[in-house]
């Protein structure tokens, strides 16, 4: 596939220090079509795609996460640093291209010099020269290029202008470096000394005294930053010519991090930010789900009550449209992290809350990846990477699948629904509300326990740290933010769509045959009782019925049968196809109103058999909301669990712990609200 | 000689020297600490710790714990 064409092809690698600009290059390299392991809230692994077309040149380029210098000091940094050196699947880069925010000049050129130093072939792009400008300075390039000895082009972010140019650069250093022999760039000794580190700032800081000259023409001379310019150097006649920072941000912190209010802003921001993404939501659902409900009619009517247009009905249509009813819900979910991480704000969530994490073994650097857990665990894990301290990162892993991830938000919606009439849709929302917030405080006092014991799961010691740039806050780029949503969201649709059609499949194919015909003396009833009786003895002679008579005496502790039994087997690969597999095995049938009315329109008629005791209660409800809380149902998390932690022990732990949680705190609830006589 | 964690909200200062003993120390540098520069301490969380310093052009968070191994002027 990709990586055989890749061979003939050049490969350049975009490096540079977080918020310096290199993902939005990387956006106008590769415009939409680009491969993505990335999700919002941190670049964790690659993005690989082909150089646009319109530049009229071939090369694949390559983007990963943030580097401050060539010695890593986390997981992230050191996959970046090694794929520099020679990435695992796409081999050695021809070219470097390495993004420096002009306006951070001292700071990123740190990495830039440790690149040339180390022979690799560099390209350097300067990104925000229009702050630089904004704050009265200008940067020369001609010096710049000779003091690096390596082209320097200058990149606008928000116009790309500069990309051409950067185009024809790219172009020549590949040809050139190809004529030469290739040498293999030197690697950095771990231990690099200090004086060293000191001596490259020392050369940095020449270079631009150098490059970089005050231009009085763009600076607006009542600007505070000017005066407070004059004043600094006139005090402290040791410090440098620094470039200040940007007072807007300043003013936000002010407030924002306010010694008193920032705490209560952050849980106003992150609430603001939760039941958002229920209320904007809701009509669009509405929509897709009134679209599925009438395909599925559509198709009983035009195809027939046989098996065929059954199984298209119910299998196929009701079976995706169950699942994809959420998708609006995901799409906005990704749509807010992405943009809260671009305005700057994240990083700031991460600080204010560095101090209670710590004190439960956790890191503020835990904030990003437990936030993106309320997406989908499986990148949130991953993110975890940029933990620098193994036994933070370990417990932040294990406690992560706890956090409500997106695939849940379908089976809570629908409890809910089925809980909450149309006329109370607000209580619905803000008991939603309440899961997410229980599901965050047993997640975190799940985190402290496993803290306080923590010898027999998490057994390394390392130092914590928390180091963490708090970048200048900024309109958020809609446009980046939009594809990078766009790319999440046809991940999610991706992958839970084919998963989901196949068990839908496989439900139905149980639930469905063995094809059995059973007689029913219908002359004493209405046709509709009728069909009702040959479905539920239709259903209790099929393959599902079999499979779940052994499930029978693990679900009736939980006041359920085995038809929910059969629906829980499949979540264990993805948990929304609860849903379908219920719209399944209750035999949804189509008809005009939406299918979650249907389904819940089925629920409430289901009694248990034998007793004729309802199946669904407001107790068996809240137990089945709190067993989905807990249990680890999850096959794609265990996955990665086992892959980011190196073993299997902190896997099976998570399994069986959570689902054994899950299973035991429901069966409290249930019997519990039983006893003060809720049923 | 005073250490980055003892300034005041607001107060400024020029390092002096970083303590290379500190497990952190190589991180501090890396992301701009050095010795010369001037710094200010302009943000502090609710809980005083973890604290930001302007450094370079840009905001820095740090702990406390951390902030100790940067000798300040």
């Amino acid at each position: 596939m990709i990586t055989s064409t890749l061979e003939a092809e050049p490969l350049i690698t975009l490096v540079g220090p977080p918020n310096s600009g290199k993902t939005t290059l990387f956006n106008y390299l590769s415009g939409k079509n680009y491969k993505t392991v990335n999700y919002p809230g941190a670049t964790v692994e690659y993005s690989i795609s082909k150089l646009q077309k319109k530049y009229n040149f071939e090369a694949s380029i390559l983007d990963s996460p943030g580097i401050i210098s060539l010695i890593p000091n986390s997981p992230d940094e050191e996959l970046s640093i090694d794929s520099l050196y020679s990435h695992p699947r796409f081999g050695i880069p021809d070219l470097i291209v390495v993004t420096i925010d002009a306006s951070q000049l001292s700071r990123h050129l740190l990495l830039a010099k440790q690149l040339i130093d180390a022979k690799f072939n560099v390209v350097l792009v300067l990104t925000m020269t229009d702050i630089l400008n904004r704050k009265g300075f200008d940067i020369s390039l001609p010096d710049l290029t000779n003091e690096l000895n390596c082209n320097v082009v200058k990149v606008d972010g928000r116009t790309g202008k500069g990309i051409d140019e950067l185009i024809k650069v790219i172009e020549k250093n590949i040809l050139n470096g190809r004529l030469k022999p290739r040498q293999n760039p030197i690697r950095q000794n771990g231990n690099i000394h200090f004086d060293k580190l000191i001596g490259y700032y020392k050369e940095i800081e020449n270079i631009e005294d150098k490059v970089i000259f005050k231009s009085n023409k763009d600076a607006n001379p009542s600007d505070l930053e000017t005066a407070n310019k004059k004043l600094n150097i006139l005090n402290n006649p040791q410090a440098r010519n620094n470039i200040g920072i940007d007072q807007t941000t300043l003013k936000v912190d002010k407030i924002l991090l306010h010694k008193a209010w920032g705490l209560v802003l952050f849980f106003f921001i992150m609430s603001i930010t939760f039941t958002s993404i229920f209320w904007l939501a809701q009509p669009l659902m509405e929509l897709v789900d009134s679209a599925f409900g009438y395909l599925a009619y559509e198709a009983t009517v035009l195809l027939g009550n046989n098996w065929f247009g059954n199984f298209i009905a119910n299998g196929v249509i009701s079976g995706t449209g169950a699942v994809l009813v959420f998708v609006p819900q995901i799409i906005i979910l990704f749509l807010i992290l992405g943009l809260l991480e671009d305005t700057g704000y994240l990083a700031r969530g991460a600080m204010l809350i560095d101090r209670p994490l710590s004190k439960i073994g956790l890191n503020g650097r835990s904030f990003v990846p437990m936030l993106s857990g309320f997406a989908c665990a499986i990148p949130a894990i991953m993110a975890t990477r940029t933990i620098p301290n193994k036994r933070e990162r370990l417990l932040t892993i294990f406690i992560i699948p706890l956090l409500s991830c997106s695939a849940r938000l379908p089976v809570y919606a629908l409890f809910l629904a089925f809980l909450f009439p149309m006329s109370k849709a607000w209580i619905a929302g803000l008991v939603l509300a309440g899961i997410y917030i229980f599901s965050t405080i047993s997640a975190t006092l799940i985190a402290s326990l496993v803290n306080k014991f923590n010898n027999k799961i998490i057994k390394e010691v390392d130092n914590s740290s928390f180091i963490l740039e708090l970048p200048s806050y900024r309109i958020p780029k809609l446009k980046v933010v939009a594809t990078n949503t766009y790319h999440s969201s046809m991940a999610y649709v991706k992958r839970a769509g084919s998963v989901i059609l196949l068990l839908s499949i496989v439900i139905w194919f149980l639930t469905y045959f063995p094809d059995y015909n059973p007689q029913v003396n219908s002359s004493s009833m209405s046709q509709e009782q009728a069909e009702q009786l040959i479905g539920s003895e239709r259903l209790s002679h099929s393959f599902a019925a079999d499979l779940g008579k052994f499930i029978q005496p693990v679900m009736s502790p939980l006041g359920l049968d085995w038809r929910v039994g059969v629906s829980l087997i499949p979540t264990f690969a993805a948990r929304e196809v609860f849903v379908s597999s219920l719209a399944l095995i209750f035999k949804v049938t189509g008809d005009k109103s939406t299918l979650q009315t249907s389904i819940i329109r089925e629920m409430r008629q289901a009694t248990i058999a034998g007793t004729g005791k309802k199946l669904f209660t407001t107790a068996t409800i809240i137990g089945l909301i709190i067993y989905f809380i807990f249990s680890l149902q999850c096959i794609s998390t265990l996955a990665i669990s086992r892959k980011e932690t190196g073993s299997w022990r902190i896997p099976l732990i998570q399994l069986f712990v959570f689902t054994a949680a899950g299973y035991i705190l429901s069966f409290v609830a249930v019997n519990g609200l039983r006893l003060i006589g809720i049923n | 000689m005073r250490t980055a964690a003892e300034l005041k909200y607001g107060e400024k200062g020029i390092i002096n020297d970083i303590d290379g003993s500190h497990p952190s120390s190589r991180r501090i540098l890396e992301v701009g600490f050095t010795p010369g520069q001037e710094i200010q301490l302009i943000n502090m969380s609710a809980f005083r710790d973890p604290i930001a310093f302007s450094v370079r052009g840009t905001i820095i968070a740090i702990r406390k714990d951390e902030a100790s191994c940067i000798k300040v002027l």
